[in-house]
């Protein structure tokens, strides 16, 4: 589905090339004479922007990068019929596979060889790290779809604005409710890599805040992208009486098959598991009846009444079939959010919309909204939630609600430096 | 406690079993064709989604699991049965290093298919009632299906036993894999059983393939992760044995499974991999394998240059206007204001260096490295690393890079090279893997999300003159030179200065040593040279120059994370060498521009453009193993005014005694 764009894409940046390679070769004359530093990506009089979509189409996060795509493609869309805007957004999709370096390359291919002054996508912590680099030091406006902390915290920097719900935010509902509900003996069972230990480091400092008698019982490391989840369960299992709840700390693919070997050894019935997407439409889909049961943090839910999210709603099952979920919301508001930050700038210079951009209040699916000026981090509001059965899939039965500001850690914490 | 260890045996019986069929096939078709298939991971998987096929895309659901038990396995035999004849079978009679390259691009076009096929999502096998949930036994509750895994893979195991131990066909089999030759003299036709056994290993991977995707779930990577693991076990287990199988896949389950992950899970993946360094360094054959003689060892590889074509002036005139050319990209880019041009252009280069190192030591001394990616990976840390904590200057770094990757090459040359062939390729990739997840436990390395050098301040010079390349630029007529297109003159400087400077070691007195182990090892050691010295000496100066590559890896994408040291890195800049031809030192360049121009192209067109290349892989590999580089010398005498068929060949014994390579 989302694919469609680049084979349309790839005809129009052929004639792109053939009819600009003239054009561009004189701003290349132009700018020539001047200090190399000069920026030449930007003029007031502009038509239209040149956004990438940088998502995995293959490996473990596709089917989130192909459902965040259709979330982009419908807010393009809308963006481009609307008379609110000025100007039209043309894009083309890369593939980032998952590995940083194809990642890199494609960004690559996009800001030098197609012009690309916005760039949004990537689903894995790791390749949206390095492009956040890759987006300060080409000095273009990213709009990130991990959901590690480091992106708008200790690694964040002016040109990058997310609207995705970082994990410190979820951990932030999630902590409460289960201290509340389950108790403050915790097991972790994380995926090594960037987002299973955030999601360990920000559900364990907001425990110690709740609870002086927290503890953490115990922990289970498997590989990024694990199979195999036996032995692990059988440690959980095994913790089961002295832990309160297991917090699982992945997602995606890995989520899916510790969710289904889980429920083949009856774990849920020894110990609460508590994650933080198993609300993901793709994860329900994928365990099917082993998410039954399962409680999971929430970043957002389709029935949800606030600011225009029914009208997104009916849009997109009109466009594709299909109900949104987490992704393409992501995918809709970032272009959304980024499309009015130009509009205000008046300019398609990805520095002068990144001045405006922090701060500017504008309605969002989820009410009025802002990227923080401190650290480009939408405030979102979050959930917690509990798996319940369903028809096709297990249904989000949504326990407690934390508001934005709530749920945000404060400027001062978060590390970034912008 | 007990119910703890009690299930903690459980889970390695459970895991440890799919491994022992996974292994099996995998043995024994090593034993009696001398093929290490890489492609047996993604048979595998093919079985799985043969039976997602049959139990969800028919819409039976969980009742129809036993049947696709049974019609998967048999439609993947006889997929295997096909790619025998097709694809192994042109290849009997050719060093076996060759079959390893044949599957890996099997691999490229299997994997491939499942994703054009059933899409990128992962599916959930579904299994009938009685096979889920938990069941009570001796006092414990055990996951029913876990149950169903070892009772079901046990018997299939004990079938192939049974098959291999009490049937004729067996009977011939076993011979074969102790020593074709004798099997041969005694009348019978080994060859028609080989397809029978690749079949055979091709639906027991299928069947393990699919209990294992109704236990986690069918998803087109899994064959990567399985494949692995089985190569482990079969080394372990030993070559060709189907007793060292069994042995090795409940060993590697239960150690995995009972032992390290639950009481020291910071071993995991080193542990294994150093059992498996230990056991080739020991005992080369394994646990159980029986130490024959490897017949496949003599046949040589085919080096690219049959005879050349062109003068050699000629050539020498034709390589200063190629390093013209290139030297001309980021001017032209810089007219046409496309940069894209000049990074495209690095990436390819740092990979051509890369592949020239790698042919340094596969292509003039016939050791087939499966773990080069070891040494791209150090010497990408070690730049990075050495930006951040001990220098600015980049080339002190990249000096700290050749010097690490050179010591590192020494120790693992020092260790693997009393092995040759295939089992040098396993201890290689042995090394590989241990480093590869050395990356993920160490704290300096920042684990998985990698380092970024992102404001370190560095520059090109040395003993704090030199400049950073975003401070300078050139101006060549109307086009500005600076950052990125300065980089790119780095790297092609790195290039040109490692191709001349590998020139003339061939050319050495040591590169005619190298060259005549490539030919006969044999003869060189009558001759008196301590040819394991020559090779240890060639593998280091390789890993020095994959060093500098990784270096420049790092450089260019500003950027390092573990993935730079994966296996699949190893395997593609080993397609490169093919592609290109390998034992010229210009092939293996040609071979990297053609890897990335065809992905260049084809992903304009299709996200899958590994098919393609796979495909195109395979067929070089059958038809034209030689490389790119053959294909001017195959096509002269059908080209007008050239040398005829005859004068080609006449130029061959000349030209392999007389000329370094170039």
């Amino acid at each position: 589905m989302g694919r469609d764009g680049t084979y349309q894409g790839s005809r129009r940046q052929l004639l792109r090339a053939v009819s600009a390679g003239g054009a561009a070769g004189l701003v290349g004359l132009a700018g020539c004479v001047g200090d190399p530093e000069e920026a030449t990506n930007g003029d007031e009089e502009f038509d239209t922007i040149e956004l990438a979509v940088l998502e995995p189409y293959t490996g473990p996060f596709s089917d989130l990068g192909e459902e965040r795509t259709q979330g982009t493609e419908l807010a393009i869309e809308q963006i481009n019929d609307s008379d609110e805007f000025e100007f039209e957004i043309e894009y083309d999709t890369y593939d980032t596979q998952s590995d940083p370096e194809d990642a890199l390359s494609e960004a690559r291919e996009a800001v030098q060889s197609q012009g690309a002054q916005f760039l949004t996508g990537c689903i894995s912590s790791d390749v949206a790290l390095s492009m956040n680099d890759f987006a300060l030091d080409n000095e273009v406006l990213y709009t990130p779809g991990a959901a590690d902390v480091a992106i708008t915290g200790e690694r964040c920097n002016e040109y990058v604005f997310r609207f995705e719900t970082s994990t410190a935010q979820i951990a932030e509902a999630m902590a409460q409710w289960t201290y509340e509900e389950q108790g403050d003996q915790i097991f972790y069972h994380l995926a090594d890599y960037a987002y299973g230990e955030s999601v360990m480091n920000e559900f364990e400092a907001r425990m110690e805040d709740l609870s002086d008698d927290y503890e953490r019982i115990g922990e289970t490391r498997a590989e990024f992208g694990a199979t195999d989840f036996e032995a692990y369960i059988t440690q959980i299992e095994s913790a089961a009486d002295e832990a309160d709840a297991v917090v699982i700390g992945s997602t995606g693919g890995d989520l899916v098959a510790f969710l289904s070997q889980a429920a083949d050894r009856g774990l849920i019935d020894e110990i609460p598991i508590v994650t933080t997407t198993a609300s993901f439409t793709p994860i329900r889909a994928g365990a099917g009846d082993a998410a039954t049961g399962v409680f999971s943090g929430v970043r957002y839910y389709p029935e949800l009444e606030t600011g225009d999210n029914q009208e997104f709603v009916e849009a997109y099952e009109a466009e594709y079939d299909e109900l949104p979920d987490n992704f393409s919301r992501v995918g809709y508001d970032s272009i959304r959010m980024m499309a009015r930050g130009i509009q205000e700038a008046g300019s398609n210079n990805p520095s002068e919309v990144a001045d405006v951009l922090g701060g500017l209040e504008q309605e969002t699916i989820f009410g009025p909204n802002e990227f923080r000026e401190c650290d480009g981090q939408a405030v979102n509001p979050v959930w917690m939630g509990e798996l319940t059965e369903g028809d096709d899939l297990p249904e989000v039965e949504i326990l407690t609600e934390l508001d934005g500001e709530g749920a945000i850690p404060a400027c001062e914490d978060t590390g970034c430096d912008r | 406690m007990l119910g703890t260890i009690f299930q903690q045996l459980l889970d390695g019986i459970t895991v440890g079993i799919v491994y022992v069929l996974l292994a099996a096939g995998l043995s024994v078709i090593f034993g009696v064709m001398n093929v290490i298939n890489f492609a047996h991971g993604e048979l595998a998987v093919l079985g799985a989604y043969f039976a997602v096929a049959i139990t969800i895309q028919t819409g039976i659901g969980g009742n129809a699991f036993v049947v696709a038990l049974v019609i998967a396995p048999l439609l993947v035999g006889v997929l295997g049965v096909a790619l025998e004849r097709y694809t192994v079978q042109p290849l009997y009679g050719r060093n076996p290093l060759y079959h390893i390259l044949l599957t890996f691009g099997l691999v490229l076009v299997i994997n491939d298919l499942i994703y054009l096929v059933w899409g990128t999502g992962s599916f959930r096998l579904p299994r009938p009632g009685v096979l889920t949930g938990t069941v009570g036994a001796f006092g414990f509750g055990v996951s029913a299906y876990n149950l169903f895994m070892i009772v079901s893979g046990g018997l299939m195991a004990l079938a192939v036993w049974a098959l291999l131990e009490y049937t004729r066909y067996g009977l011939i089999i076993r011979a074969g894999s102790q020593d074709r030759q004798m099997v041969r003299n005694l009348g019978i036709e080994i060859d028609r059983y080989y397809s029978l056994v690749f079949g055979v290993g091709a639906g027991l991977a299928a069947f393990a393939g699919i209990i294992l995707a109704g236990n986690q779930q069918a998803h087109p990577d899994l064959g990567m992760s399985i494949i692995i693991p089985a190569f482990v076990i079969v080394v372990l287990g030993g070559l060709g044995s189907f007793k060292g199988a069994v042995v090795g896949g409940l060993l590697v389950g239960i150690l995995q499974e009972s032992i390290l992950r639950p009481w020291v899970p910071w071993l995991e993946g080193m542990v294994i991999f150093v059992l498996m360094i230990g056991i080739l360094l020991i005992r080369p054959h394994g646990l159980f394998g029986t130490e024959h003689a490897e017949e496949g060892g003599t046949e040589r590889l085919l080096a690219g240059r049959t005879g050349s074509l062109l003068e050699r002036e000629t050539r020498f005139k034709l390589g200063l206007v190629m390093i013209g050319v290139l030297a001309l990209v980021p001017i032209v880019a810089g007219l046409l204001g496309n940069l894209f041009w000049v990074t495209f252009g690095s990436r390819v280069l740092i990979w051509a260096l890369f592949a020239l190192s790698l042919d340094f030591v596969m292509g003039y001394t016939g050791l087939v490295s499966l773990g080069h990616a070891l040494f791209l990976g150090l010497g990408a840390y070690a730049v990075v690393l050495g930006l951040i904590h001990v220098t600015s200057s980049v080339f002190v770094a990249l000096a700290l890079a050749i010097a690490l990757s050179a010591a590192i090459a020494w120790i693992v040359g020092f260790l693997s090279i009393r092995v040759a062939g295939v089992y040098f390729a396993m201890i290689t990739l042995a090394f590989a893997e241990l480093y590869y997840n050395l990356l993920y436990r160490l704290e300096i390395t920042g684990g998985s999300e990698g380092l970024g050098l992102l404001g370190q301040d560095y520059y090109y010079g040395l003993a704090g003159i030199g400049a950073s390349l975003d401070d300078i630029a050139f101006f060549v007529g109307p086009v500005v030179l600076t950052g990125h297109s300065l980089f790119y003159y780095v790297v092609l400087g790195a290039l040109v200065a490692s191709y001349f400077v590998t020139r003339r070691m061939l050319q050495s007195p040591f590169g005619s040593v190298l060259k005549s182990i490539r030919e006969n090892e044999e003869r060189a050691t009558f001759l008196g040279y301590r040819t394991v010295v020559y090779k240890r000496r060639a593998f280091v100066v390789s890993g020095a120059f994959a060093g500098l590559a990784g270096g420049l890896f790092a450089l260019n994408n500003a950027f390092v994370s573990p993935s730079a040291a994966e296996w699949l890195k190893s395997g593609e800049v080993i397609v490169m060498v093919i592609l290109g031809g390998m034992g010229t030192l210009y092939g293996p360049i040609i071979g990297a521009g053609a890897f990335f121009g065809l992905e260049q192209l084809l992903t304009h067109y299709t996200g899958r453009w590994r098919l393609v290349l796979g495909t195109i892989f395979v067929l070089f590999v059958i038809f034209l193993p030689r490389g790119l580089v053959s294909v001017p010398t195959l096509l002269a005498p059908y080209l007008p005014g050239g040398p005829g068929p005859t004068s080609a060949t006449e130029q061959l014994p000349e030209d392999s005694s007389t000329e370094g390579g170039d």
